[in-house]
């Protein structure tokens, strides 16, 4: 007696067996569901064999024991994951318009997410630099803060700096995983995941629960990225980065790209800057977006920074002169010293009273910058 | 007469303690030889082989007899090779060769030293902790090797003979020809004679830094610096002995006691008056750090008594050897307990430890980018564990300083005038505790941080905002305490001032930034 598995069940196995696009869309249309799929494979139903070719219908053969899909249902169940084909109706045309969509989605969280038009995807370097990380997160921060919903890969480094302004702007954040939703990878980033379903975001694979983050998954998933968003902001990558695959991505789609500057001298923005040289949209604050994707809105929409600040007049004549030369970026403590002239003993006390007025963020390697308004 | 008998005092160490040790020596016809008893070591049992050969090569015979030396009381271990003088000595005097002058009183003069074969005297260790003991004996005479004379010299009341070859002693011992006495060298001579090892006129930049270490060294506080590799986190520690006051005369003492047991003072070296600095390799072992062994050593913590233990690369240390630590820290002394020994160092010392920030060392640099992951951090920090972070107030943070600032010509203030400000809130400390066993603001408890840290209602008000702004815990808010004690002292100030305390709030910044 075959044991009985709902519809989600059968999707998760199909999405196991790794079929192309076309041919799980023309199974899925041709029986109707998933399940009538798993049904034609048990019965060897001839029409398969015009559908999938010889090796997919030996692996959909293969993963088709009741072991195998009463494992993948106590997953689902487990980390309550669900399920959608594109034959749902919840399921985000927009990526029907691309190559290659994916015929099946898990998620985590409120799929309605996928409904905003405003949406962003921000990407780079896994091993970004400490400015590019600041910037990532004050620029996705205020975007989030005008509403408008940011997609990324939940990566160490930019990505996780991306999603996690997003939720400090009051946004709800997508981060597209590159392996089943139930493995624990990046595993530093256990935290951030709930924290992005806390604050109603979403996280979102194709790929079915339990499969593995092998290599070839990221490159793969980034066209996902960049269909579900209007435009993708790269913050910062080399020549040879990963995140490029993005970029790619989006021009093939036919979306905007947004290249951030990053420093000039530094090997860690080389990417940006060749893309910046081919014609890419150059910004430096989130206002730059905003404007070219005319979101811009009036002040009363746009949430306020939650952390209050005390107005500069109430600050000593020393304080003021520590925020002036903070103004260009980011500088150490002793070059503070050199250009103030305050003496080191001085200088310590104003800075944990601009750090307690939330005017000025101290940064590892001893390292201070004015906080971004 | 068949039978002769002769005695000789000498001394021997145990723990940081000389005991008496009697040197009795019997020699009968019969078949030739010599027996060493009352529980010696190889190293004293060998000596028989010295002692033979150095008397011959003094001139001296070694008449064909049975010979037993006793070393009394019996019932403790002899160690090392200090007992070859005296044993030369005894033996001669109960052959005849040596007929000692009248003015010899073997209960009253002290002798050790090791023999080598041609007849010379060579440097012992424990000359210190011996001589101090025999002073203890009454003993009036002391003949020791002559390079450990002068470390020997500052004992008051007590003749050094120092002396380099058998031959002397004999002569010595004779009548002959006296041997000139050490001279007493006077404490406060030797302590101004000296030039610390390194000096913070040669620091560049490092204003923070430098501000750091002179609050650490005037409160006796514990300090961890973080930063990239060659940002200078060793030279600044180097500096630390340079700035802390003086040592009294018997902090002198006591840590030249230790290092003479170890064998570690300079050959020639006197009383130790600079503050000792101990930088033990991170492959250290719990017994070489701590103390131990199978006969029971001083380690590293007791070597650094009265100075500074300097940890450099914190998380590369074995967990147990940083676990190892605590007890030191907080009692200023270690127990060593081995089967057949037991033994209590004092090791109260200064800790200034470092580190990278992470693994590949450049998390926060600008100038380099840093390759671990987030998970990479978090391990690599996770080494140090709480209690022992509970012990240091201080974290600091060191950048590397750029390459154009380091050209400028021109010194920084020199360790000099640091020190007198650092001897100035010293002074303030001891007056402010005197009769309460404690001696610097570091050592404070918790009530006594809330007796003696009072501030005023704007530090209190700022206090509570600083902790709350930035995610302070209860455990780094008694240590912000203690370091505004500090810098309060540093400022004269009785209470504690908001600017002092907004300082001292730097001091723990790494707390939210690594340890969050």
């Amino acid at each position: 007696m075959p044991k009985c598995f709902e519809e989600k069940v059968f999707c998760a196995w199909m999405a196991g067996a790794m079929l192309s696009s076309s041919s799980a869309q023309q199974a899925l249309r041709h029986f109707g569901g998933a399940a009538a799929v798993y049904a034609a494979v048990r019965k060897d139903d001839p029409d398969l064999k015009e559908i999938f070719s010889a090796q997919e219908l030996q692996r959909l053969t293969g993963l088709s024991s009741d072991r195998h899909l009463g494992t993948l249902e106590d997953r689902l169940n487990c980390f309550s994951i669900s399920v959608l084909s594109f034959l749902d109706e919840a399921y985000p045309v927009v990526l029907l318009n691309y190559d290659d969509p994916p015929c099946v989605l898990f998620y985590q969280g409120d799929i309605g997410c996928l409904r905003s038009d405003r949406t962003l995807s921000m990407v780079g370097s896994r091993r970004a630099s400490w400015s590019g990380i600041r910037a990532a997160k004050d620029i996705a921060g205020e975007l989030s803060r005008h509403r408008v919903q940011i997609v990324s890969g939940l990566a160490y480094g930019i990505d996780t700096a991306a999603h996690q302004g997003c939720i400090a702007g009051g946004s709800p954040t997508v981060a597209i995983l590159g392996c089943g939703l139930d493995i624990d990878y990046p595993s530093g980033n256990a935290q951030l995941k709930k924290e992005i379903l806390l604050h109603g975001g979403l996280l979102l694979s194709e790929f079915a629960p339990g499969e593995q983050p092998l290599g070839w998954h990221f490159p793969y998933r980034n066209r996902i990225i960049s269909g579900l968003s209007r435009a993708v902001v790269l913050m910062e990558a080399k020549i040879r980065s990963g995140s490029l695959t993005t970029v790619q991505h989006a021009l093939n789609q036919g979306k905007d790209v947004f290249v951030y500057p990053g420093d000039p001298a530094s090997e860690q923005f080389s990417g940006n800057r060749l893309l910046l040289r081919e014609g890419a949209r150059y910004f430096t604050t989130a206002g730059d977006i905003l404007e070219d994707m005319n979101w811009l809105d009036n002040q009363a929409e746009v949430r306020q920074n939650s952390e209050g600040a005390a107005p500069e007049s109430s600050l000593t004549p020393t304080e003021k002169r520590i925020l002036n030369v903070l103004k260009p970026g980011i500088l150490s403590f002793e070059q503070i010293c050199a250009e103030t002239g305050i003496a080191p003993r001085e200088m310590m006390s104003a800075l944990t009273m601009l750090q307690i007025h939330g005017l000025v963020e101290a940064l590892p390697g001893k390292n201070y910058q004015k906080k971004v308004r | 007469m068949n039978e002769i008998i002769s005695r000789t005092l000498s001394f021997g160490v145990s723990g940081v303690n000389g005991f008496p040790v009697h040197v009795e020596v019997f020699g009968i016809n019969g078949m030739p030889g010599m027996e060493i008893i009352g529980l010696p070591d190889v190293s004293v049992r060998e000596s028989r082989d010295r002692v033979n050969a150095a008397i011959i090569n003094s001139g001296r015979q070694m008449h064909p007899r049975r010979i037993t030396i006793n070393l009394a009381p019996a019932d403790l271990k002899k160690e090392g090779p200090s007992f070859d003088l005296p044993i030369a000595v005894g033996v001669l005097t109960a052959n005849g060769e040596l007929i000692p002058s009248a003015d010899y009183d073997p209960d009253t003069t002290a002798i050790f030293g090791e023999l080598s074969l041609t007849g010379e005297v060579q440097p012992i260790r424990g000359a210190l902790p011996m001589v101090i003991s025999a002073k203890e004996h009454g003993v009036r005479n002391v003949i020791l090797p002559a390079q450990n004379a002068r470390e020997a010299a500052c004992i008051e009341g007590i003749t050094i003979l120092p002396v380099s070859h058998l031959r002397e002693v004999i002569e010595h011992l004779e009548g002959k020809c006296p041997i000139p006495p050490q001279s007493q060298i006077p404490f406060e001579e030797l302590r101004n004679n000296v030039a610390p090892a390194a000096d913070m006129s040669q620091i560049k930049g490092q204003l923070g830094a430098r501000r750091a270490l002179e609050v650490a060294a005037a409160g006796g506080h514990n300090m961890l610096m973080i930063g990239v590799p060659g940002s200078g986190k060793t030279m600044l520690a180097r500096c630390l002995p340079g700035i802390l006051p003086p040592m009294s005369f018997e902090e002198a003492l006591e840590t030249t006691r230790i290092h003479s047991i170890c064998g570690k003072l300079n050959s020639g070296g006197g009383l130790m008056v600079t503050r000792p600095f101990c930088a033990p390799h991170h492959s250290a072992s719990v017994a070489s750090l701590v103390g131990g062994g199978q006969n029971a050593r001083p380690g590293e913590v007791s070597l650094a008594h009265n100075g500074v233990l300097f940890l450099d690369e914190l998380p590369e240390f074995s967990r147990s050897v940083l676990e190892a630590l605590r007890q030191p820290l907080e009692d200023g002394v270690v127990s060593v307990n081995r089967v057949k020994n037991q033994a209590q160092y004092q090791s109260s010392f200064m800790l200034v430890a470092a580190m990278n920030p992470c693994p590949c060392g450049y998390y926060g640099s600008k100038n380099r980018a840093c390759r671990c992951t987030p998970n990479e951090i978090r391990r690599y920090l996770d080494r140090i564990s709480g209690p022992l972070l509970d012990r240091i107030d201080i974290q600091m943070e060191v950048d590397a300083v750029p390459v154009s600032e380091i050209q400028q010509s021109g010194d920084a203030e020199p360790s000099s005038s640091v020190a007198e400000r650092v001897r100035e809130a010293r002074t303030v400390q001891m007056n402010r505790y005197r009769g309460t066993g404690l001696h610097s603001n570091a050592q404070l408890k918790n009530q006594e941080i809330r007796r003696y840290c009072r501030m005023t209602s704007e530090a209190e008000q700022l206090l509570r905002a600083a902790v709350e702004s930035m995610h302070m815990s209860m455990r780094a808010h008694q240590r912000i305490l203690k370091v505004a004690r500090t810098i309060a002292d540093l400022d004269h100030q009785e209470t504690i001032q908001a600017q002092h305390l907004a300082e001292a709030v730097q001091y723990r910044e790494l707390d939210q930034k690594y340890w969050s």
